[in-house]
């Protein structure tokens, strides 16, 4: 008979999602990623909406990355309408989007991942015992929110940033006493990577894995225009849909994002990886200290590649505030757009990996078609793939341990299950 | 309000349906007050937080998302089955949100063709709706997201067995108490401040935008007369001020009953 291990509802991630591993002897029969969150049909929502109100339903996709489905709606409404923006426009955009990461980061790699390094079923009971750690995870991910709310208008769902560039300039007061907060909070940033660092990853997961991450040009960053793959192919945005392909799999209902038929990973270990050059200063410093212990096979350490991010961000954001204060802060207006028939692709590196928006616009500038790929969505087909792995290399093990390191990979993973619904598998099996 | 407590302690839930997970986020985003207010409670489960479960008897339970799925359904009428309170946390759950807004207009099988290439429902979607809908909620923290002042001022007051105060009266008083220039007046924008619930602290008018109503329609009386007369005359159609109205509220359609009080016992008690 089968042994099947079953998680219900993955604890500790976005949205709600679960696993489930047949086992047939020692042979592992299959491995599924069962999603149960309601879907929300955005593409299909969204029809007819004028361009200006857009952003604001889409990046309702997500709490979390918010503000990356927001920048990548923008601009693939500024692509199809041809709309230029400023320097400073663009430098405020990176401060927002590093400010995404910080917030997000923080708590994945604090608050969801190191209590169960640290065995225990969430922050807040491992504050009884480690309340240091868990105070300075609060303020450094108060500081990503802080970025949130200066640029955007509030922590979630803000609506500060538009199509063109921004309604209200922040003021640079205000970026004064944001500076001043990230430099208090880097520390809590470098003892992330500390943490991580000392935890074993443990040595289940050892494959060859694909990349993908968006070339964020000079800088290290999450805004670009072209893909680079761990294979040394470089593709434009606007071509995502010949590098990803939704196959599918088993009976018609299942949906899977592959590469050249095989499954590949976005997200902090993707980009550090692909990205490593631009890497700098303490960030740089860590990466190459640590660089025996984040391994390209195991995706378990995509959590120390996050807490390397999250350094980078924290000084990159420093550095972002010092540029626009000495290029002096103008008031600018959100420019009158011409509306035009056409279609735009935007993306840019949400916390867990590239993420798509691509809509078609008619003559009057309202949605026609719209098609979003997020970064989890991509990375189903790969989790699997170390589910499947884990699940073979521990068969002998009891399924509670078994069930603990794939719970441990998901999370590893950073999964943001309510920005997947839309691709994934029709089963429904609860 | 009858709050049985356990070692001083009321025994709390939060827990999500189908939406963007982002109110139990407002709450993890209470940074300075998180750890202090979670030791005054005695926390049973929380999905996005925590490992811990315990399928208990609660005395309040927080719940956000709407429901969209058979499934939603289901877990819904085991919360309120087993919680004193029920308070609806966020527009997914008082309204619905954004997935709500093409209810009545683009049936399920149309949008499960358009996303996923099939017709049948797989997922056993419903069309999506706030709770309220489906079981009797007790108090609701209206916004997409909430506050995070409101919802730890609601909890608090619950902690004192008191209601949650939320407002309703328009962004508008808001607005005029920061002195910000009104967007309809000075600029023409389509402002749905006037009609609005406030409580945001005119957060849009205060950065040069129209208020897009994620706070849901005020309850009570509100002078939506005005405000109409002043979209249409600047050239927004009847249609297109439903339309945005239906973003964060719904099923709305019809513009004649906006600005009179709703009856008190609209919600569905089940």
């Amino acid at each position: 008979m089968d042994r099947v291990l079953r998680i219900d509802e993955i604890t500790r991630v976005e949205g709600h999602g679960g696993i489930t591993v047949i086992i047939d002897g020692d042979h592992v029969k299959d491995v599924t990623m069962n999603i149960f969150e309601g879907p929300r049909f955005f593409e299909s929502i969204i029809k007819t909406v004028y361009y200006d109100k857009v952003p604001d339903v889409m990046r309702r996709i997500c709490a979390i990355c918010t503000a990356s489905h927001s920048l990548a709606s923008i601009r693939a409404i500024e692509n199809a309408f041809n709309v230029q923006v400023s320097e400073q426009t663009q430098t405020l955009r990176d401060l927002l989007i590093n400010g995404e990461t910080i917030e997000s980061h923080t708590l994945h790699v604090f608050m969801l991942s190191l209590p169960d390094y640290l065995g225990y079923p969430d922050a807040l009971r491992m504050a009884s015992k480690h309340p240091e750690i868990v105070k300075a995870a609060l303020e450094l991910k108060k500081a990503g929110n802080m970025i949130h709310n200066i640029l955007s208008g509030r922590e979630v769902h803000g609506m500060n940033e538009r199509v063109g560039g921004f309604s209200k300039t922040p003021s640079e007061r205000k970026l004064a006493a944001l500076k001043e907060e990230l430099l208090k909070v880097k520390k809590t940033a470098e003892l992330a990577v500390e943490l991580f660092a000392k935890i074993q990853p443990l040595g289940c997961v050892d494959s060859n894995n694909i990349f993908m991450a968006l070339d964020p040009g000079e800088h290290y960053g999450f805004i670009g225009d072209s893909v680079l793959i761990s294979d040394g192919s470089r593709y434009h945005i606007n071509d995502y849909l010949e590098i990803i392909k939704e196959k599918t799999v088993k009976q018609s209902t299942a949906k899977l994002s592959t590469y050249k038929n095989t499954p590949f990973m976005v997200g902090a270990l993707a980009r550090i990886f692909l990205n490593k050059d631009k890497l700098e200063g303490t960030a740089e410093t860590l990466f190459k200290t640590y660089r025996s212990i984040i391994n390209e096979r195991n995706p378990l350490t995509n959590n120390i590649a996050q807490a390397i991010e999250l350094v980078q961000s924290v000084e990159r954001a420093v550095t972002l505030i010092d540029e626009l204060k000495s290029r002096k802060l103008i008031r600018e207006h959100v420019p009158v757009v011409n509306v035009k028939e056409g279609r735009g692709v935007g993306a840019v590196e949400a916390p867990r990996g590239t993420l798509y928006h691509d809509y078609t616009f008619d003559n009057r500038g309202c949605i026609v078609k719209c098609n979003v790929i997020t970064p989890t969505a991509q990375n189903i087909a790969s989790m699997e793939k170390h589910y499947r792995e884990i699940a073979e290399r521990m068969i002998k093990e009891q399924d509670d341990k078994i069930k603990f390191n794939l719970e441990l990979l998901a999370r590893a993973y950073d999964p943001c299950i309510s920005c997947a619904t839309h691709i994934i598998r029709l089963k429904h099996n609860r | 309000m009858n709050v049985s407590k356990n070692n001083g302690k009321p025994k709390i839930g939060v827990f999500s349906l189908t939406g963007c997970a982002g109110d139990q986020l407002m709450i993890l985003n209470l940074e300075d007050e998180l750890l202090e207010l979670l030791t005054k409670f005695d926390i049973k489960a929380f999905q996005e937080a925590s490992s811990y479960y315990e399928n208990s008897e609660l005395d309040i339970a927080f719940v956000e998302g709407s429901v969209s799925t058979e499934h939603d359904l289901k877990v819904l009428k085991n919360i309120r089955s087993k919680s004193a309170l029920l308070v609806a946390i966020g527009d997914c759950a008082t309204n619905g949100c954004v997935q709500a807004m093409r209810n009545n207009q683009t049936s399920i099988a149309e949008k499960m063709l358009e996303v996923y290439g099939v017709k049948d429902n797989i997922y056993m979607a419903v069309e999506p709706k706030g709770i309220g809908e489906f079981v009797k909620v007790d108090y609701e923290i209206p916004g997409c997201p909430i506050e995070k002042d409101e919802i730890l001022n609601a909890m608090i007051s619950l902690l004192h067995g008191d209601p949650p105060l939320i407002p309703d009266h328009p962004v508008c008083v808001e607005c005029k108490l920061n002195g910000y220039p009104c967007v309809i007046v000075e600029e023409g924008k389509p402002c749905l401040g006037p009609i609005i619930k406030a409580g945001c602290d005119a957060r849009c008018p205060g950065l040069g935008l129209d208020c897009i109503g994620c706070r849901g329609l005020i309850t009570g009386e509100s002078n939506a007369e005005a405000e109409l007369e002043a979209l249409r005359k600047r050239g927004y159609s009847d249609k297109y001020i439903i339309n945005r109205l239906r973003f964060f509220g719904g099923n709305f359609d019809d513009i004649t009953v906006l600005g009179k009080p709703k009856p008190s016992e609209k919600r569905g008690d089940k």
